[in-house]
């Protein structure tokens, strides 16, 4: 730009007299906004670290397995190839701690800085309301687990069908796959953005959040753990509330399999009333004046 | 008067009542603002944050109606948010953003398209004076540049009408001073209409149009506020002792108009000038110049607060 081209420019105030969006680009905006900073965005390094080393944990194992295939050829995965190697229905039993530690750093960022900064009358002074927030609130964290739940597994598939010999008969096979990859990775998602959000919601303390969010998942497993054994009884082991969506996820897929001998529909149904509790909680919370 | 200075009121409020428990909040307040910028005036717990947040429907009255914009206040409630501005009065800012972030996000959930947000953040960050700021986080402000930072997102959006919550709470008297100016500006420069709480009535008289006096949940009394009345303008009566017209004189020839007070026979003089410092300075001036002693020195006429207490009973 030379001398020539510059100019002045009055900094003055305007009115503004263009179209205004509605309530969904709000929802959007907060949700865009919220998941951006969950995940360390215009922050420092330090917040940055820890989403994205989990995320790249995430990948990992899909990276892996691609890896190999790429640098030794099919031999490298043994006699029944990639697929064989890491099936889709383990995946995410495989990144399943990776998982809880993700939205564990991810939903207390969410919602407890809004209640530690009383920030929750400012928004509500906007186009959105307490509905529209904790809907915001949701995608926001939705977005963030879709990427270490829904992601790997995509790119997992994305590989098998670029080493498969024929890409397009692979497809045609295993078409049904993408669509229980996408189920399993948005019950997942939801599962853990619910709950997490659920958890966050009772306290402004990010730290309480964290703690209260991890008992939550472990001692119930413990407890459940503990007691099916003595009592030699399997459907303790449904409070082992982290293996909970993992477990009716794999349901999705063929050849389903459990060492207690519960289906899939009971894993399922489980998940579903933890999910509906946590809505009921965030209702609560958010549904009354919080000025 | 309308925004246009005449027409639609801004806000219309018919016998809006709102309880909580035993607690009477508001009992039928009434009130039609139409003037370009309003100040609600009570003491604490009169019922001006409450009235205010019902008009931006965030609480939904008992009773009665309030139309604000001309939209029922109580039923879109999103609908009338996205054209209101609001400044609330506690400490409400996310402190890990920065003063841009801020503004842009609160542009986008008011309804502004992100890359108009973008560029009217800038442009509201430097009118509240706060452009070198603007990449800082909001925790390592002062309480003043929070209270700018709370005022750019609530105009952001190019409201037509703004909702200032005890804007110059916490304040030092310098803060004080510039938010003053700023919320004077608003009305006055940058053509939004001001809706104000206080209990300080010389914050409403300096930057209102009127005043709707609240007490304990009604409306006490509502005057108009003549910025070029005498207490605005800061006139004085003063009794010297000494030439009186040694005085005149000399107050005359620093610009100020001197003339008796009844007649002069108890030696008042009435002593006028542009502003109330003008006013002040030229007294003392005057007074040393003539050699003469001020015996008393009072307002002229009654004051905003007088007539007010004087409405209330």
């Amino acid at each position: 730009m030379s001398a020539a081209d510059a100019r002045v420019s009055d900094v003055a105030y305007s009115t503004y007299d263009g179209p205004r969006a509605g309530r969904i680009a709000a929802v959007w905006s907060l949700a865009r906004w919220s998941s951006l900073r969950a995940l360390g965005a215009r922050r420092g390094w330090k917040a940055k670290l820890i989403p994205i080393t989990l995320i790249l944990l995430g990948f990992a194992p899909a990276l892996v397995v691609l890896g190999l295939r790429a640098l030794f050829g099919p031999s490298a995965l043994g006699s029944g190839g990639l697929q064989a190697a890491l099936p889709y229905s383990d995946y995410m039993g495989a990144i399943g701690v990776v998982i809880l530690v993700f939205s564990v750093v991810v939903t207390p960022e969410l919602v407890c800085p809004d209640r530690r900064d009383r920030t929750l009358s400012l928004y509500f002074s906007t186009a959105i309301s307490r509905g529209d927030y904790v809907v915001g609130k949701v995608l926001a964290a939705l977005m963030p687990i879709l990427l270490v739940t829904l992601a790997p597994p995509l790119i997992l598939y994305a590989g098998n069908m670029l080493f498969a010999i024929h890409p397009l008969a692979y497809v045609e096979r295993h078409w049904v796959d993408i669509f229980r990859i996408i189920g399993s990775g948005l019950l997942i998602g939801f599962f853990y953005a619910l709950v997490g959000l659920a958890i966050s919601s009772l306290t402004s303390r990010r730290a309480f959040a964290v703690g209260g969010y991890l008992a939550f998942l472990a001692i119930p497993t413990i407890v459940g753990g503990v007691l099916a054994h003595a009592l030699n009884e399997n459907y303790l082991r449904l409070l082992a509330f982290a293996a909970v969506p993992i477990q009716a996820a794999r349901g999705l897929y063929p050849g389903y399999t459990d060492r207690g001998h519960l289906s899939a529909s009971l894993w399922a149904a489980t998940a579903v009333e933890i999910m509906v509790v946590a809505i009921i909680v965030l209702a609560v919370r958010y549904g009354r004046d919080t000025g | 008067m309308s925004r246009n200075g005449g027409g639609e009121p801004l806000v219309e409020i018919e016998g809006v009542s709102k309880r909580y428990g035993n607690i009477v909040a508001l009992d039928g307040v009434t009130a039609t603002v139409r003037e370009r910028a309003v100040g609600l005036l009570g003491a604490n717990g009169a019922g001006k944050s409450t009235l205010m947040r019902v008009m931006l429907g965030l609480i939904r009255a008992d009773s009665g109606s309030a139309k604000v914009l001309g939209i029922d206040a109580s039923k879109p409630a999103w609908e009338v948010r996205r054209l209101l501005g609001y400044m609330p009065e506690h400490s409400c800012l996310p402190l890990g953003m920065t003063a841009r972030d801020l503004v842009v996000h609160m542009g986008e959930l008011r309804g502004l398209p992100r890359r108009v947000a973008v560029l009217r953040a800038s442009e509201v960050l430097f009118q509240v004076g706060l452009e070198e700021e603007r990449s800082r986080l909001i925790r390592t402000f002062s309480v003043g540049m929070k209270q700018r930072t709370n005022l750019a997102q609530a105009i952001v959006h190019s409201p037509g009408l703004v909702i200032l919550d005890e804007p110059t709470n916490g304040l030092d008297p310098a803060g004080r001073e510039e938010m003053l100016a700023l919320v004077r500006r608003l009305s006055t420069e940058l053509g939004i209409a001001v809706v104000m709480s206080s209990h300080v009535l010389e914050d409403v008289a300096r930057t209102c149009d009127s005043v709707i006096v609240l007490r304990e949940g009604k409306v006490a009394a509502t005057r108009a506020i003549d910025h070029t009345s005498a207490a605005v303008r800061g006139d004085v009566r003063v009794r010297i002792v000494g030439d009186p017209d040694g005085f005149a004189r000399a107050a005359q020839e620093l610009g100020l108009t001197v003339h008796r007070d009844g007649g002069g026979e108890d030696g008042w003089l009435v002593v006028q000038g542009s502003d109330a410092d003008g006013v002040l300075t030229g007294v003392r001036d005057a007074a040393c110049t003539a050699g003469v002693g001020l015996r008393e020195l009072r307002p002229a006429g009654p004051t905003l607060e007088e007539s007010l207490i004087g409405a209330i009973g």
